[in-house]
């Protein structure tokens, strides 16, 4: 189809769809008025039930855990066809070889970047576990302080360059730290099983409410998230970053390299 | 013992492990990848399989005539409302869980050594895929239903692309993009059922469904919905990217994908439609003109344009589509001789396509080409693989014997009355699709049609596979799932459908289940065979019959090809069509 | 203005996909991707918010306030990861594209045709024509 008619087509459809979209958005319940039944529940019982303060991190660990058992495994499996379609494992001796861009000045790194990365990094990392540990009490959680743990490695490659990135981060650790996660959070769900409760039952103690230690279960399922999340998201840097390496030697297609 | 043991096992800790098991298999590959030896990934994860596979059967044969319950993290419903997430596990969808894991140990043993550098990061992916599909064939809330939709999407996308040349990065670019956007429709489905039902428990939103009357939003809701399972089943004009991808997929990865991974759209839709919105008038009204007749246009189109291929997995690849069509015809047909006929006709047609992609997989890695023309007569080495290969294509046409046949017999039933058009469809497609695979089998391995000369050479890119690995291997899992198909007793499954079919719809599905006319099987494998026969045979029949064949057919099959253009926006035009189609369809209830 | 947000899902899906359909650079393809799903992002929070709430957090205020769908939250929070190993795996595709052909159009992308083969475009690719 030449471009013309392809947008042409779009649009027909798009046109055919809007009395039906304006149909619908009629309808909805208007914004802001109320909530589901099913939030406004979960809200009444669960501070009660659970001792926990974030509703999200209850329903992302407790109630619905399974779901983001689920999710867990996504990232893991988007971690892994990164690696094999990049065909990981690459760069680690040639650190010193960076693509570059004819034409491109190089300029050395800064002096207030080295510093501002050496100084901006460990509070970064901090930063992290702080939201990680506050995942039952404040708007926190394994998810998003796995993220903000991963990129203070980040920073270490800015203020540090490649090579210095490669001397911390070790691929085998990260692939250790991601499975390693994931198996503590299946095994979260595995584990209470055998005392007789359902899958991923909370069967520990709940602690206290509004306190660091409240939420049973959650607690270890989300340090499993926060590793396999940590350790997900460098390996995903590290791949792309391999990205900016020569090759060692001509890359092979199929099932030859790997 | 192993009896008295199994049954021992209380079915209520059953449930979750087929999910949990292949992802702690899975988490533990991956934290140890450096450190296994050689041959150890592919053991585990043929063993999982096999595991996942038994376990889903027991499941299965525990349901009964209803349903194995399971509420995780213990949040049983309070007062009759859904508070965490439940499986929900019938006869029907256990038994497809069971044929699932029996799929995968068998794909895993046909790809033992294709891997073997990658630290186990196919099985990995694989075992992934596996956990996805369970989890979406037993649960009973919507979000989740679509968490698994996610994780089989995302296993798929990274495995598609596993050769890295241009077409098989050009197809997984295409598949991804299609499927992420099913994905979103799904969830903004999702986001407007739940509006209106306030809950994500399937028996809820039904309930809210039932009361909610003619209400455009739960229209809309079933709208994004049905588009979602339907790009994923392939359906006429949503199908485009399948036949991208599961051409340049690795073999074993292909079986997977046109054996289970299609079929569990037509699964999800038929699940739904029986059980989340048999309450609604619009979309029961909506449903037998939108399926039968898109599921018609797949069977048919589906059909035709694999009889255009040279590409050996491009002509099967088709071919799926044209199956998933005729499978999409059954659930429009709103009874439980349709469904039943579909769910039957999942399995069959899963057994046989897996096979014959395992039978394309042992082309490219003995002949090292996949282009029909150029491996004419170069079969002949291979003798059992041929004989296989034909087998297949018969079964495929419909020869009346195993569970394809009795699927599609029970389809037959359920559309010669109500709906012609389908049921000649249905025929049409089989036909196609049979004699595009009988050619193929015998150019490739007897050697038939006429001499290529100097267009042996194949258009598309050279393409090899893994090459030292034992024949017996390949042609080992191949043969089993044929002879599953084969030797499956029609009675056991006539025995188990009405109960099961009743279960798996909540008792919202209809009517006996009554079997196709003898006729109707054996009329596609005639039509095969001779059609087959015309393109081996073409040269020696006189240019008056030959001339006229291919004036008119011509045309038609170029404006076909160049609609599969391979460019990703074209296909997401397509996909707004079938939208506005899908919208239209139910305006119109 | 209460059908605001759901205006804007609505329009950013459709914008979304006249951006995929009209793309001529795979990077720019995957920012439309990203916008489609922003659809789902608004629409998702629009159900779930509720004037006068407070976040579903009872630290500072005691449980029993009025707070917005917890659940919706949940389910967005999801969607971001979805989202996130979506774009991970395509930028991958879109790297690979780039290395084997060296362009970044999709529409100079033609799987199953063999590329430089002047003959590729034309030869026939159809079984029914062996010899034509």
């Amino acid at each position: 189809m030449s471009p013309r008619l392809r947008l042409a087509l779009l649009g027909a459809a798009l046109a055919g769809l809007l009395p039906g979209a304006v149909a619908v958005i009629r309808r909805l319940p208007e914004f802001g008025a109320t909530i589901a039944a099913y939030g406004e529940r979960i809200n009444a019982i669960v501070p009660a039930e659970r001792h926990v303060a974030n509703m999200v991190s209850a329903i992302n660990f407790d109630l619905r855990g399974l779901d983001t058992l689920g999710e867990e495994f996504m990232l893991l499996a988007a971690i892994t066809g990164t690696v094999v379609l990049l065909r990981g494992r690459r760069g680690e001796n040639t650190t010193d070889r960076a693509m570059r861009l004819p034409g491109r000045a190089i300029l050395p790194r800064s002096e207030a970047v080295v510093l501002a990365c050496r100084l901006a990094g460990p509070l970064l990392m901090m930063f992290g576990l702080y939201v990680v540990l506050h995942a039952t009490v404040t708007p926190g959680g394994g998810f998003q302080g796995g993220v903000i743990l991963a990129s203070g490695t980040l920073l270490a490659y800015v203020g540090e360059g490649y090579a210095g990135w490669r001397d911390v981060i070790r691929s085998h650790w990260l692939d250790a730290m991601e499975g390693g996660g994931a198996l503590l959070f299946a095994l979260c769900g595995l584990a209470p099983m055998l005392t007789g409760a359902a899958f991923m039952q909370n069967v520990l103690p709940f602690g206290t409410f509004r306190d660091l230690f409240s939420g049973g279960l959650m607690l270890i399922e989300n340090a499993g998230v926060a590793l396999a999340v940590c350790g997900g998201f460098t390996q995903l840097f590290l791949e792309f970053l391999e990205e900016t390496r020569e090759a060692a030697g001509p890359e092979e297609p199929g099932e030859e390299s790997a | 013992m192993t009896n008295a043991l199994l049954s021992a096992l209380p079915t209520a800790i059953l449930v979750p492990l087929p999910v949990a098991v292949p992802l702690v298999v899975c988490a533990i590959l991956l934290a140890t990848a450096h450190l296994l030896p050689g041959r150890l990934p592919d053991i585990l994860a043929t063993l999982t399989a096999l595991t996942v596979g038994i376990l889903c059967a027991l499941i299965a044969s525990r349901a009964g005539d209803g349903a194995v319950t399971y509420w995780f993290g213990g949040w049983e419903p309070r007062d009759g409302v859904a508070l965490g997430i439940g499986f929900s596990v019938d006869a029907a969808s256990g038994w497809i869980g069971a044929f699932i894991g029996l799929l995968y140990a068998l794909a895993f043993v046909f790809a033992w050594g294709f891997f073997g550098r990658t630290h186990g990061h196919f099985h990995i992916l694989m075992l992934l895929f596996l956990a996805a599909m369970i989890g979406f064939c037993f649960t009973r809330d919507l979000f989740n239903l679509f968490v698994w939709f996610e994780v089989m999407s995302v296993a798929a996308f990274a495995l598609t692309a596993y050769h890295l040349e241009e077409s098989a990065l050009a197809g997984a670019l295409n598949f991804t993009v299609i499927n992420s956007l099913a994905g979103f429709l799904m969830l903004g489905g999702i986001g407007l059922l739940y509006a209106r039902a306030e809950t994500l428990d399937f028996a809820g939103i039904a309930a809210a469904v039932a009361n909610a009357g003619r209400d455009p939003v739960v229209a809309g809701g079933f709208c994004l919905v049905a588009a979602a399972l339907m790009i994923k089943a392939a359906a006429v004009p949503f199908q485009f990217w399948l036949a991208d991808a599961h051409a340049v997929a690795p073999s074993p990865v292909s079986v997977i994908f046109s054996g289970a991974m299609v079929s569990l759209g037509v699964f999800g839709l038929a699940k739904l439609t029986a059980v989340v919105f048999a309450g609604s008038a619009q979309v029961q009204d909506a449903l037998p003109t939108l399926l039968t007749g898109l599921g018609a246009l797949s069977a048919v189109l589906g059909g035709w344009m694999a009889l255009l291929q040279r590409h050996l997995k491009r002509l099967l690849a088709f071919s799926t589509i044209s199956h998933a069509g005729i499978m999409l015809t059954g659930i429009g047909a709103l009874s439980a001789g349709g469904t039943g006929g579909a769910l039957v006709y999942v399995v069959g047609h899963g057994m046989v396509k897996g096979g014959l992609f395992m039978i394309a997989g042992i082309l490219l890695a003995t002949r090292a080409s996949i282009d029909e023309i150029a491996l004419r007569g170069l079969g002949r080495g291979i003798g059992p693989a041929g004989a296989a290969m034909a087998v297949a294509g018969l079964l495929l046409a419909g020869l009346p014997v195993g569970l394809l046949d009795q699927g599609s017999r029970l389809l037959h039933g359920a559309l010669e009355g109500t709906h012609p058009y389908a049921f000649v469809a249905n025929l049409t497609g089989a036909a196609l699709t049979g004699a595009a695979v009988l050619r193929a089998t015998g150019r490739i391995f007897l050697g038939l049609g006429e001499d290529p000369g100097d267009e042996a050479g194949a258009p598309s890119e050279e393409e090899r596979e893994k090459a030292d690995r034992p024949l017996w291997l390949m042609l080992g899992p191949c043969c089993i799932l044929l002879l599953l198909d084969v030797i499956v007793p029609p009675a056991w499954v006539e025995a188990l459908a009405p109960d099961a079919i009743n279960a798996f719809a909540h008792g919202t599905l209809t009517g006996g289940m009554e079997e196709g006319p003898l006729w109707a099987a054996w009329c596609p494998v005639g039509a095969a065979i001779a059609l087959a026969a015309y393109a081996l045979f073409r040269h020696k029949l006189p240019r008056a019959i030959v001339r006229p064949v291919r004036a008119t057919q011509s045309l038609p099959a170029r404006g076909l090809e160049a609609l599969h253009s391979g460019l990703i926006g074209d296909y997401v035009a397509w996909l707004a069509v079938g939208l506005a189609l899908i919208a239209g369809a139910l305006a119109l209830a | 203005m209460t059908w605001l947000p759901y205006a804007v899902a609505a329009w950013l899906l459709a914008a979304g996909l006249y951006g995929l359909a009209s793309s001529r650079n795979l990077i720019h393809l995957v920012g439309c991707l990203s916008v489609c799903q922003s659809a789902t992002y608004a629409l998702l929070l629009g159900l779930g918010y509720r004037w006068g709430s407070i976040a579903p957090i009872f630290y500072d205020h005691p449980p029993g306030t009025p707070a917005v769908d917890p659940v919706m939250q949940a389910l967005v929070l999801t969607d971001i990861v979805v989202g996130a190993t979506l774009t991970a795996l395509l930028l991958v595709l879109t790297v690979q594209i780039f290395k084997r052909t060296g362009t970044l159009d999709p529409e100079q992308l033609k799987p199953m045709r063999r590329r430089g083969d002047p003959a590729g475009a034309d030869a026939p690719r159809s079984a029914e024509h062996p010899s034509r």
